[in-house]
């Protein structure tokens, strides 16, 4: 009989590196997710054009790179109070409206605006692929012993302290408050004399600040092509349904078994088939879990 | 509930002489898509507009019968037929699954989870190397013969058309049958649906059933036609969007609306890329800024569609009344 | 012809219904009222099959409907209506009335035949092409009421269909009901307001926290001491809401 086979260095090696990847995976998914759930949690709108947001994001940065030099970390400056007003435009021009509407009309609505924002890309800019490679995407560091670039880290490090600060936000300021009330019970919420329209219009914008600030991140690793949006929001789907839709804390922890699962799932299968993994989890949630694996409201009433 | 016969015989008509009056192969061939897209988007609006079940994950089905009728041509050298007969049963399973999940999520739940479900089939067809060839795709050989869907234009378009005025007739028994009443509870309101005495979950299930079976004959019919298939297409979010886009516009839950949305906006991608291909590539997306516009304007300003819109202009008194007594 | 045995229904650590049994003749009358929140919905929602009680059986004509889903429980002869109106917004007054009717008919054109009766008795016929979502509250609980006939129930569950009324409205709901109860249907009447059941039922039951704290008569009811706590606890509404 063979000696039970003990963890030898070389693999506690991987687990670290597996661990810190994921941590870093999931923290830059955590601020793609936070905003689609902060959406989710106070409007109850399941916004199928956050993708979008997302990918006009990363062209934001790489136009700004290609035809200035600026480098993503200082468009970040700009492109977080510009997306929470293309936020607040998409939302007067387009959310306002179906806000009371039907779930179907709230979907389609989200569905048409992802469709338009794609073909406005793709018009624009063609449907090329393009990438950036600034400095500190070819500069290597070396975290518990495993290479990573260093825009991965800066990026790991700026998401963290993004999705914290709007944690912070909320939890401590009056306007969170009051949009954490809406959250809970708009009938009450309206009663207290809130005004849900204005609380809709501000987590519209703060949602879309997030994400377009997610894609200007994400731009030095990544390439940009008017559907880029899509693999992200699938991912920020499933995260969102783990971590239960419109719960900010489940989001954090749904975007790290995520990033567990891809780095964990491409390590033992493969990069082609870890996708898979993550849709098959996600289903096995929606149906056995629908409030999210940490949820506990009855989430069928939010879906209906 | 308006079924448009008048206007589904003048359409249907109109595709039925098409040949007799028009050689020009490339205008036949939109009008196959365009029966084709209708069809699919009629299908569609089996599940999303008379059961009121929104999937976004459509292009599953469509997938499916392709790839059935593709690898039973390609790869066992069978009919594509049997094929599509064999597609229909997988949908049917598929269906059943996708049904299954309808009963337990509601709303955006199951939109979301129609999506996944797409988007596995998309990866397995385009990783699994050794039988669906891959991200490649497969080309579908072209043996002449109506046994082996090899036809020319003119009978594509009578296929395409049978295939049109069936689903037509689908949709209008869905209208006027006691199954479509209780199909109207159940999108309305599936609790009272319930009390009413309607088996609201065996009625989703079948729907969406039946939905899946017709939307795969359709991805069966095309994959023959266009003659390949690319795994990337078939299975992609854009083109259950587009199953869905055609039925809005058209007009949800009316038995026209899906041939009427699929031909204004295939005519219009038709035209856009007759004029523009040489002109810059991504320019034919113009027509997705429209349409994706005017989903949105759609969806908000005129809920029914264009048959509504129609509706609307024939009967305005009508029309008029019901306003009033939405203010009242 | 309804028998509930200790019929319990928990919801997390929350009882709301305990041990609750009930026993309604053929062709009676029966109201149950009691505050807000003393499980008087739960109740119907346990009859009619939308929860399935963790304790104790549903009896329905001597058959036992613990736990069956609701649509069977309708085809038995069992229908609710609900207290906040459920109508198909979109369709209009007869087909929303001939959707109940096909759970009995099977072709279209008698369904539609049935429900224009329905529809006489109830006094919706100058609506029955309006939109169900365009009427005013008092008609859409008329309507709720003669979607559920459509179904012909044995026994029928009214969910608060008086509440929210006008005085005229009222009146003509509650004339409604006497004719549906002389013509011989058994009726399960919840209203918040006991003013109106007062008139209506000639025995009432009383919830309270879950449980049946009374009994009996209306005058009966109306002179117990825990009924009058307990309605004592919220606003006064003995009299009118």
């Amino acid at each position: 009989m063979d000696p039970p086979r003990r963890l030898g260095p070389a693999q506690i090696d991987a687990l670290t590196q597996l661990g810190v990847s994921t941590i870093l995976l999931g923290g830059i998914y955590a601020l793609i997710a936070v905003g689609l759930t902060l959406i989710f949690g106070i409007m109850r709108v399941v916004n199928f054009a956050h993708g979008e947001f997302l990918m006009l994001g990363m062209y934001l940065a790489f136009w700004a790179f290609t035809l200035w030099r600026l480098d993503p970390y200082v468009v970040l400056l700009v492109a977080i109070p510009l997306f929470f007003l293309v936020g607040l435009a998409s939302y007067v021009l387009v959310m306002k409206g179906v806000i009371a509407a039907s779930h179907n009309v709230q979907i389609f609505t989200t569905v048409g605006l992802s469709v338009a924002l794609q073909n406005v890309a793709l018009v624009a800019w063609t449907g090329d692929f393009r990438y950036i490679r600034p400095w500190h995407s070819s500069e290597v560091v070396r975290v518990a012993g495993t290479a990573f670039n260093l825009s991965q880290v800066v990026a790991f490090l700026i998401a963290v302290a993004l999705t914290v600060t709007l944690f912070l936000f909320m939890r401590s300021t009056h306007t969170g408050r009051v949009m954490r009330a809406t959250a809970q019970d708009r009938e009450a919420a309206t009663l207290m004399g809130i005004d849900t329209g204005k609380v809709y219009r501000l987590t519209w914008a703060i949602g879309i600040a997030a994400v377009g600030a997610a894609g200007v991140l994400v731009s030095p690793l990544y390439s940009v092509y008017p559907t880029a949006g899509l693999q992200f929001v699938l991912l920020a789907y499933v995260v969102v349904v783990l971590g239960g839709l419109g719960d900010m804390v489940g989001a954090l922890l749904g975007s790290l078994i995520v990033a567990g699962v891809e780095v964990v799932g491409s390590y033992f299968f493969g990069a082609a088939w870890k996708e898979v993994l993550y849709f098959v989890l996600f289903i096995a949630v929606l149906v056995f879990r629908p409030a999210g694996l940490f949820g506990q409201r009855g989430s069928e009433m939010l879906g209906a | 509930m308006v079924a448009w016969y008048g206007g589904a015989l003048l359409l249907f008509g109109a595709a039925a002489l098409a040949p007799v009056a028009v050689r020009d192969a490339f205008l036949l061939d939109a009008l196959v898509i365009m029966l084709l897209w209708g069809a699919a988007s009629a299908a569609w609006n089996v599940a999303g507009g008379y059961a009121g079940q929104v999937s976004l994950g459509h292009a599953a089905f469509f997938g499916i019968g392709a790839y059935a009728a593709a690898l039973a041509g390609a790869r066992f050298g069978q009919s594509p037929w049997l094929g599509l007969l064999a597609g229909v049963a997988l949908s049917l399973a598929a269906g059943g699954i996708i049904g299954y999940l309808s009963n337990r999520l509601r709303g955006p739940y199951f939109a979301l989870s129609t999506i996944a479900f797409s988007q596995v089939l998309l990866i397995v067809a385009s990783r699994w190397r050794g039988f669906t060839a891959g991200s490649e795709g497969i080309p579908v050989p072209f043996r002449p013969g109506f046994w082996t869907l090899g036809l020319g234009h003119v009978a594509w378009v009578y296929l395409a058309l049978a295939v049109a005025v069936l689903y037509y007739g689908v949709q209008v028994y869905l209208e006027r049958s006691r199954v479509g009443y209780q199909l109207a509870g159940v999108r309305e309101d599936e609790d009272a649906a319930e009390a009413l005495g309607i088996a609201t979950r065996r009625l989703k299930v079948v729907a969406i059933t039946l939905s899946a079976a017709l939307t795969s004959v359709c991805g069966a019919l095309w994959a023959q036609y266009v003659g390949f298939v690319d795994p990337f297409y078939v299975f992609s979010i854009d083109l259950s969007i587009r199953f869905a886009l055609h039925t809005i516009i058209g007009g949800i839950g009316s038995a026209l609306g899906p041939y009427l949305g699929a031909i204004l906006i295939t005519a219009l991608e038709t035209y856009l890329r007759a004029t523009f291909s040489g002109v810059r590539t991504g320019f034919t997306g113009i027509y997705l800024i429209i349409y994706g516009t005017a989903l949105i304007v759609v969806v908000r300003f005129l809920p029914e569609g264009l048959t509504g819109l129609l509706a609307r202009l024939r009967r305005p008194r009508a029309a008029a009344r019901v306003a009033d007594r939405a203010h009242a | 012809m309804l028998t509930l045995e200790g019929v319990t229904r928990r919801f997390g650590g929350l009882t709301a219904v305990r041990a609750v049994e009930l026993e309604v003749a053929r062709g009676e009358l029966l109201g149950i009222i009691g505050p807000n929140g003393a499980g008087k919905t739960t109740l119907f929602n346990v009859i009619a099959g939308y929860y399935r009680p963790q304790e104790g059986r549903v009896l329905f004509e001597g058959r036992d409907v613990t736990g069956r889903p609701p649509h069977e429980i309708c085809r038995l002869g069992l229908t609710r209506t609900f207290q906040i109106v459920k109508p198909f917004g979109n369709l209009s007054v007869l087909d929303n009335v001939m959707i109940g009717s096909l759970t009995r008919v099977t072709s279209v054109r008698s369904a539609r035949a049935d429900a224009d009766r329905v529809i006489e008795v109830c006094g919706l016929a100058p609506y029955a092409g309006a939109r169900a979502r365009a009427l005013p509250i008092g008609l859409r609980k008329r309507l709720e009421v003669a979607r559920a006939l459509a179904t012909r129930p044995r026994l029928l569950l009214l969910d608060e269909v008086m509440a929210g009324l006008n005085p005229a409205e009222l009146a003509g709901m509650v004339a409604l009901i006497r004719r549906l109860h002389a013509e011989g249907l058994t009726l399960i009447v919840i209203e918040h307001i006991m003013a109106a059941m007062m008139r209506l039922a000639r025995r009432i039951v009383v919830l309270h926290h879950g449980e049946k704290i009374a009994e009996g008569t209306p005058a009966e009811v109306a002179a117990d001491r825990r009924v009058i706590d307990a309605y004592l606890g919220e606003e006064f509404v003995l009299a009118e809401a």
